[in-house]
């Protein structure tokens, strides 16, 4: 239940919050969480734990800090310019959880994992991130969302699984991160707000 | 063994960068791509032959790329200022996506498959946003978005795929081989089995640029340096179209073929329609090629989704010619990018009496409207058949509606750069030619003639057996 409560009133800030710190610190709650939630699983072995540890500081440390010193020297970028206003955030955010839940009524789907509505809700709020918000770093943060929230599915479908998928799928995120950071760096130059739709027409 | 075949193009590439003379790095580049592009020779008997056809047609053309590149590398595609622009950083991100591309082509399950094609991603960004242009950067940030979350899905589906092999009672190790699957696949397969091959067939259609994913293809295709571009369109669609080959042959051991045969019918007979009438308005000879891309890519998913054993080779024969008729497509837009300055279409005049780069193209855009007598015409024969066979007439009559509305824009864009007199700019091209980069287009150009005559020959046989492995649902 607290579970539950935690990961929707983080996809609730996600989704709502227009700014880059606030949607940040949300994010790391997140990743924190579900991390948590894997600790038992990453016990059984010591190289289980250490590259367990190595993909936590990876997504909750390195990949935040980076877009958090991106913003410190371009404040201008801190604004993630949602498209929506807040009410229909509000409601997308209600859509998400009752999506999440009838997910896990599908047949394909129906008992066959515990938390799969957490996991559904997870990605969703990922999705929404990338299409709700014009600011170039809120998608990025949208893609990092989606990526531990694959993870967190992947940990609960194959338990049994090699931890290097799940350091591989940490590594793909945080490099796509990093990779999109320096792209954001050189598109910095053109708009300062990092707005999607001037990105647009620079395409010409 | 294998090991040493996947990374010894990105080892090649970090090598060369040791040799300070430049005229010495220069062929220590091509002598050390060769020798990569020989490697997976060595794997004959040790890989199975869909794995060895693509890993022969990912090293040939990238070994073509890479002396292409050397030979033609334009200050021009580097832009100021950014720390990827470098003439090293390229060739060793070519190297990457090399050895990405055969790690997908060459290991036997899907973790390890998803792994390379998501490194491709990564390697390839800077290279999409190579010229720091603005258009490009925005091209490369929509290929990294939307490839990202494409193949994010194709996890979910392999994650999903491995808990119904461990639910079958397979060693959680092997649980994403799909060698393993097809050998104990559960009779009664359970509704996630679909779900999970659903999600893996849309993820990797993304980054073979299926319509409704392509979006990211054309920009992306079009603004990279022109032997990427022919990587990407040539090369790595073929990858992401490879894996969709995998997802079938799990599919079909899984007893789910049929919903993965009809999602590829239709994605594949909205593709050449979508991209057949986009390419009608293309006034970009790059983008046109880039939109000619979707289109066969969506005749491959067209012909798999046909099924079947004559299905399977039409597609697996029609990649491998689109991949080499592509790729010397895309040399000569880029020496005629390098020499002309342009590749806006109303702008290009009389290149074919210019010589070998405005011939070989003229060969190439005849290839890829699938005219005779190059291999494409063949595959797409075969797709008709295919089609004809499964009485699958509605795909098959769109399918062939976009394939002539693309036949139309090419061979209409053809006449029209090819007749007329020269400028100034284009006379360029008789004079700055580069015998090792027309080289490369003519032997790219040679491989998609050959192709034609596969079917005919041994070669044939034991194509038609790889692509009976792919899909014997039919």
């Amino acid at each position: 239940m607290t579970l539950t409560l935690v990961i929707l009133v983080v996809g609730a800030v996600l989704l709502m919050n227009g700014r880059t710190v606030g949607v940040l610190v949300a994010y790391v709650v997140l990743a924190m969480t579900l991390s948590a939630f894997d600790l038992t699983a990453a016990l059984a072995s010591p190289a289980t734990f250490a590259l367990f540890a190595l993909a936590t500081v990876l997504k909750v440390v390195l990949a935040p800090l980076g877009i958090l010193l991106f913003v410190r020297v371009n404040p201008a970028a801190a604004d993630l310019r949602p498209s929506l206003p807040m009410a229909a955030r509000l409601l997308l955010v209600i859509a998400f959880a009752l999506l999440a839940e009838a997910a896990t009524q599908l047949p394909a789907l129906a008992s066959v994992v515990a938390h799969a509505d957490l996991a559904a809700f997870v990605i969703l709020c990922g999705v929404g991130m990338l299409m709700i918000f014009r600011n170039l770093l809120a998608q990025m943060i949208g893609l990092l969302v989606l990526g531990i929230g694959i993870g967190f599915a992947g940990s609960m479908l194959a338990p049994g699984l090699p931890e290097s998928i799940e350091l591989g799928a940490t590594f793909d995120a945080l490099v796509a991160t990093f990779i999109g950071l320096a792209l954001v760096r050189a598109m910095v130059v053109h708009d300062p707000l990092l707005d999607v739709e001037t990105l647009r027409r620079l395409r010409g | 063994m294998m090991a040493w075949v996947v990374a010894a193009p990105l080892l090649s590439a970090i090598l060369t960068v040791a040799f300070r003379n430049l005229e010495a790095r220069r062929r220590a580049r091509v002598i050390f791509a060769g020798i990569a592009a020989l490697m997976p020779l060595s794997l004959v008997g040790n890989v199975d032959g869909l794995s060895f056809t693509f890993a022969v047609v990912v090293s040939a053309l990238s070994f073509l790329a890479t002396v292409f590149s050397t030979r033609t590398f334009s200050s021009d595609w580097g832009g100021e200022g950014a720390i990827w622009s470098r003439k090293w950083v390229y060739f060793v991100l070519l190297g990457a996506f090399w050895s990405a591309m055969l790690l997908v082509v060459l290991t036997n399950n899907f973790a390890t498959l998803w792994l390379g094609i998501s490194a491709t991603t990564l390697a390839t960004a800077f290279l999409v946003g190579f010229s720091g242009e603005a258009s490009a950067l925005e091209a490369a940030w929509k290929y990294l978005m939307l490839c990202s979350v494409g193949i994010g899905f194709a996890l979910l589906g392999i994650v999903a795929l491995a808990h119904v092999a461990i639910a079958a009672g397979i060693d959680p190790r092997f649980a994403t081989s799909w060698t393993a699957i097809a050998a104990h696949a559960p009779s009664d397969p359970p509704g996630l089995a679909r779900l999970a091959t659903v999600l893996m067939l849309v993820g990797f259609a993304t980054k073979a640029g299926l319509v409704p994913m392509h979006t990211w293809l054309p920009d992306a295709h079009s603004k990279a340096p022109a032997p990427i571009s022919a990587l990407l369109s040539g090369v790595l669609v073929s990858c992401a179209l490879y894996a969709i080959m995998r997802t079938l042959e799990v599919g079909s051991a899984l007893g789910v073929s049929s919903l993965l045969h009809a999602l590829l019918l239709w994605l594949g007979a909205a593709s050449i329609i979508v991209a057949g009438g986009l390419m009608l308005a293309q006034r970009d000879l790059k983008r046109l090629l880039a939109y000619s891309t979707v289109e066969h890519a969506g005749i491959v998913a067209l012909a798999l989704g046909f099924g079947g054993p004559l299905g399977a080779l039409a597609a697996l024969l029609h990649v491998v010619g689109h991949a080499f008729a592509k790729s010397a497509a895309f040399f000569a837009a880029g020496m005629i990018q390098r020499d002309c300055e342009t590749t806006t279409l109303g702008r290009l005049r009389g290149l074919w009496q210019l010589g070998s780069p405005g011939r070989l193209l003229l060969a190439a855009l005849i290839a890829l409207a699938g005219m005779p007598p190059f291999g494409l015409f063949v595959s797409e024969l075969l797709v008709v058949f295919a089609g004809i066979a499964a009485h699958q007439w509605l795909p098959l009559g769109i399918g062939l509606v976009g394939i002539a509305l693309a036949f139309t824009a090419i061979s209409r864009n053809a006449i029209e750069i090819e007749s007329g007199m020269p400028g100034a700019n284009e006379a360029r091209l008789a004079t700055r030619r580069s015998f090792v980069a027309i080289g490369a287009m003519a032997a790219a150009l040679v491989a998609a003639l050959s192709i034609g005559v596969v079917p005919w020959t041994a070669l044939g046989g034991s194509l038609q057996k790889t692509a009976a492995t792919i899909d014997s649902s039919r």
